[in-house]
Formats: structure tokens, sequence, C-alpha cells
């Protein structure tokens, strides 16, 4: 057996209360860096949500750095549950 | 008449930037002849020979078209006032029927010449001028001429047979000022009408849905003049990237977007090149000797058409056989002139049966469009001995600074 079996291996994992926070605090920075840059923030992230083109969100404060760290699914995901958990 | 020579087998080294998109500053220049308040200042205008013409063609119809001392241009368009195109200027190339759009938005009628373009194969404007006919224009072809008369054009639902950029691009500007909401079904998703859409929204246009095949345009009464920064030139870097990948280099893009170059990036990489994504730039680091893939063009996100033929100048030297298919375009008039220079291609229909050959030697080739003249430069960048490129004004047209950046990058290569 390969020695790598008998040592104690540690494990990261991430609650879905940590994802949430994470999408929010991501989207929040894009937010500002979008309306920093005169862009209607609304109408950019959903044509990136759409199309997943970056070129709709600023690189501006790393803005478009930041979102690629989020797969859209999991964005979309996070907004749809948000908005039915309000409503 | 000027030449390129080019005394190959060099490995590219070193690091370049990026130029604006020419596709994307044709669109864009036109439309910010759109505002009617304020002027459009436009940043990353590469300065190619086909945008020189689009800014001839503005002025010619009464807009005011300037550079600054940063090199950005102005585009004031509160004057345009003529309806008719001139023939000299459209002729020259295929978006400038853009203007088109334009004048029919802006004044409710045009006339403009059927356009010229590189000549790979016939691409009638048929779609766009169905598309304007929709949008409520009345319109003619006469003596060569598309003569348009509409007023105020209305919105409609338009479905857009083939997902034509030209086509999309034409219509969203169009629809813009129109009365009501438009729709394009099975409208193009590249990144250039995407970048469209972002520069309308920002002069107040309400455009959704660029980068899907549905676009809906909520027409608006005027636009106004912004500042504005074309996306970068995902063709001119895919070019860099093969001509790394053809002579053995390692080299680094500066402003690039990653995710436009996503299919090219993955046939390099199957080619066995080395690609590391960076912010904003990529480093391509090549083999000594590339494997043969295959590759078929698609509309985007596939392979871009506008890359087909310097993929294949890179297939040439590779080892093993590729098959390339070419579904976009009628686009193998050039495998002659890279035969002339050792290489042993087959074509039959739209497909190119390339067979590696280990080594191209330099030749007097002649430039048939524009893509074609950069497949065969990068073929001299890897042949051995002296190539001269004939027929360099083609390729002017949309590579701003070509050979200086090559020559940064190590090549030897000048024009006389």
């Amino acid at each position: 057996m390969n020695d790598a079996h008998d040592k104690t291996a540690l494990f990261s994992y991430r609650t879905l209360e940590e994802d949430s926070s994470e999408v929010k605090a991501i989207l929040r920075k894009v937010y500002e860096a979008l309306q920093d840059k005169g862009y209607n923030p609304f109408g950019q992230i959903v044509g990136y949500l759409l199309s997943g083109d970056p070129t709709f969100i600023t690189s501006h404060k790393n803005a478009r750095s930041l979102i690629a760290q989020l797969e859209r699914d999991v964005i979309l995901e996070e907004l749809v549950k948000h908005y039915l958990q309000k409503s | 008449m000027s030449r390129l020579i080019v005394e190959g087998g060099r490995p590219l080294r070193g690091s370049v930037e990026i130029s604006g998109a020419k596709n994307s500053a044709l669109a864009i220049v036109v439309a910010a002849a759109l505002a009617t308040e304020g002027e459009c200042v436009l940043d990353n205008i590469p300065r190619g020979s086909d945008v020189a013409t689009i800014c001839q063609i503005l002025q010619d119809l009464g807009a005011e078209v300037w550079y600054d001392d940063q090199d950005r241009l102005h585009v004031k368009g509160q004057n345009l006032h003529k309806h008719q195109a001139s023939y000299d200027l459209v002729r020259r190339m295929r978006a400038s029927f853009y203007s088109a759009g334009l004048l029919l938005a802006r004044l409710g009628r045009a006339e403009v010449p059927l356009p010229g373009g590189c000549a790979i194969g016939s691409r009638p404007v048929d779609y766009h001028i169905k598309g304007f006919s929709q949008l409520g224009a009345d319109v003619t072809i006469e003596h060569g001429y598309m003569k348009a008369e509409a007023g105020r054009l209305k919105g409609s639902h338009i479905y857009i047979n083939r997902a034509s950029v030209g086509t999309t691009i034409n219509l969203m500007i169009a629809a813009s000022l129109a009365e009501g909401t438009t729709v394009l079904e099975n409208a193009a998703k590249e990144p250039e009408v995407v970048d469209l859409a972002i520069f309308l929204n920002g002069m107040g246009a309400k455009v959704r849905g660029a980068g899907t095949d549905s676009i809906r345009i909520e027409g608006v009464e005027t636009l106004r003049g912004i500042e504005y920064s074309i996306i970068p030139d995902r063709i001119e870097a895919g070019t860099f990237m093969l001509a790394a990948a053809i002579t053995g280099g390692d080299i680094v893009l500066k402003s690039v977007v990653a995710e436009h170059l996503r299919v090219p990036i993955v046939k390099l990489e199957e080619a066995g090149v080395t690609i590391t994504r960076g912010d904003n730039e990529l480093h391509v680091v090549a083999p000594n000797r590339l494997q043969a893939v295959d590759v078929e063009t698609l509309p985007y996100p596939g392979f871009p058409t506008d890359l087909q033929q310097p993929f294949v100048a890179a297939m040439c030297v590779a080892e093993g056989t590729s098959v390339i298919r070419e579904t976009i375009f009628d686009r193998f008039r050039y495998v002659d002139e890279l035969r002339r220079m050792g290489a042993d291609i087959k074509t039959e229909q739209n497909t190119a049966i390339v067979r590696g050959v280990p080594q191209l030697t330099g030749a007097p080739v002649e430039i048939t469009d524009l893509r074609a003249g950069a497949a065969l430069a990068i073929a001299a960048l890897a042949a051995q001995g002296r190539t001269e490129l004939y027929g360099v004004e083609i390729l002017d047209r949309g590579y701003e600074f070509f050979e200086d950046k090559l020559r940064q990058l190590g090549a030897q290569i000048y024009r006389e």
C-alpha cells in the first residue's frame, strides 16, 4: 500500500452558508466596480449570467477575475434561492 | 506596390500587446454616429486601413471624426445629413454596409452601394436588407445600390436565417432608435456583438440578450456620446499564438480575453502547445514540432473561420495528417500559395487534408485575402530561407503594426 494512505489527511469543505456569503460578497464588489465605471450594473451582470462573456464585467477593481471564480449556475441558484426565500 | 520580405526559421520570443478588435471597431465607430448629444471618444481602436475607410465614410456623410493626441478616436454624429454613401468608399469592404443601418436609424432613408470585401466567396447582404424591410423600410435594389425609405423604423420580430455577425450588428444599429421593441432570433453570439451591445447600452440604448441567440432591443428616442474602450482582437491574438506555435516559440500575449479564445486554445493544446492563462495575458510555449489536429470552423463559440487559414499554415509542418473543414465561407484559395512553399495539402470541396512536412521553404507568394495574408506570413516565419509576400496592402486592412510586432518578437521581417 502507498505510504500516503497511512498518513492523516485533512480535507477542507465548504458549507452552503459559506458558498452563499461568497457569492454575495463577490456580487457586491462586482456591482460597485460596474457602478464606478458608469455601467448599469444589473444589465451587465444579467448579460454575463446569460452569455458567459466576461467583457460584460469590467476589469476595474479586479471585478472580472473575481466573478470568474464562481460558476454561473452557482450564482443563479443563489439569486433564485435568495429571491424565493425573501418573498 | 510594396511587399513583405521574411527570412524564416527563427523561433518567436518575448511579449506582444494585442490591439483592439478590428471587427468590433468597425461596428462601434459607425454606431458612435447614432449619438445626437455629445461625442463618442473611443479607445483601443486599431489603425488598419478598414478602420480608416469607415472613418472616411462617416466624414463623407457629415459626421466629424478625428484622433486626439492620445490616439483616441472622436466621433461626433450631430451633423450627419447625407443619406447617400460613396461607391468608391463602400465597395472597399463589407462592413461599410453598417452605414445603411446608421442612416436608416438617424435619417430614415439610405442609399448605400452593395459592398465589396475579401475574396472569400459570395456573401450577399440579403439578410440585412430583409431585416430593414421587416423594420418597416421600403427597400429597392437599383443600379448596384440599396435604396431604403422608412421615416422612423418600427420594432419587429426578426428571424435571421443564418446567424450572421454582419446582419446582427447592422440590425442592432438600425433598431436602437426604432419605435418599439425589436427581437432578433438566431442572432450571432460573437464577442464583437456583445461589445457593440455594451457600447450601445452605455449610450442609453436598451439592448438585452447579446451573446445569446435572442437579442431584444427596445428602441429609444435619442442616444448620447460616451467614452468607451473596445475589446482586444481575438483573431490577432490567435494569429500570434499560431505564429509562436509554428516557429517553436515562447511568447506572452498581453491584453487578451482568454475566454474569447477558448476553442483555439484547446486545439493548440491538442497540438502540443502549452498555454498558461494569466491576468489578461496568455503565455504560449510551443514544442519542437506540433502534432496534427483536426478542426472544423463554426460560429462562436466554435473555432473561428478567421483563424482557419493560419491554423492550416501551422498544420503544414505538424507531425501527421490534419483534416480541416471550413463550414462558414469558401476559403481555400490560398492553399495554392502554401503549396508553393512545399506544403502538402489536398482540398475537396470545403475540406483541406494537410499532411505535415518537416520543413517549408521560402518562395514568392501572393496574398489573396486578409486572413490568407496572416497564414502566409506565419508560414514564412517557419520556412527555410526567404519568402516574398505580394499584395501586402490586403494584410494592412486588418492587422495593426503587424511586422513591427513580429520584429519585436525576433522575426526577420521587413517591407520594401
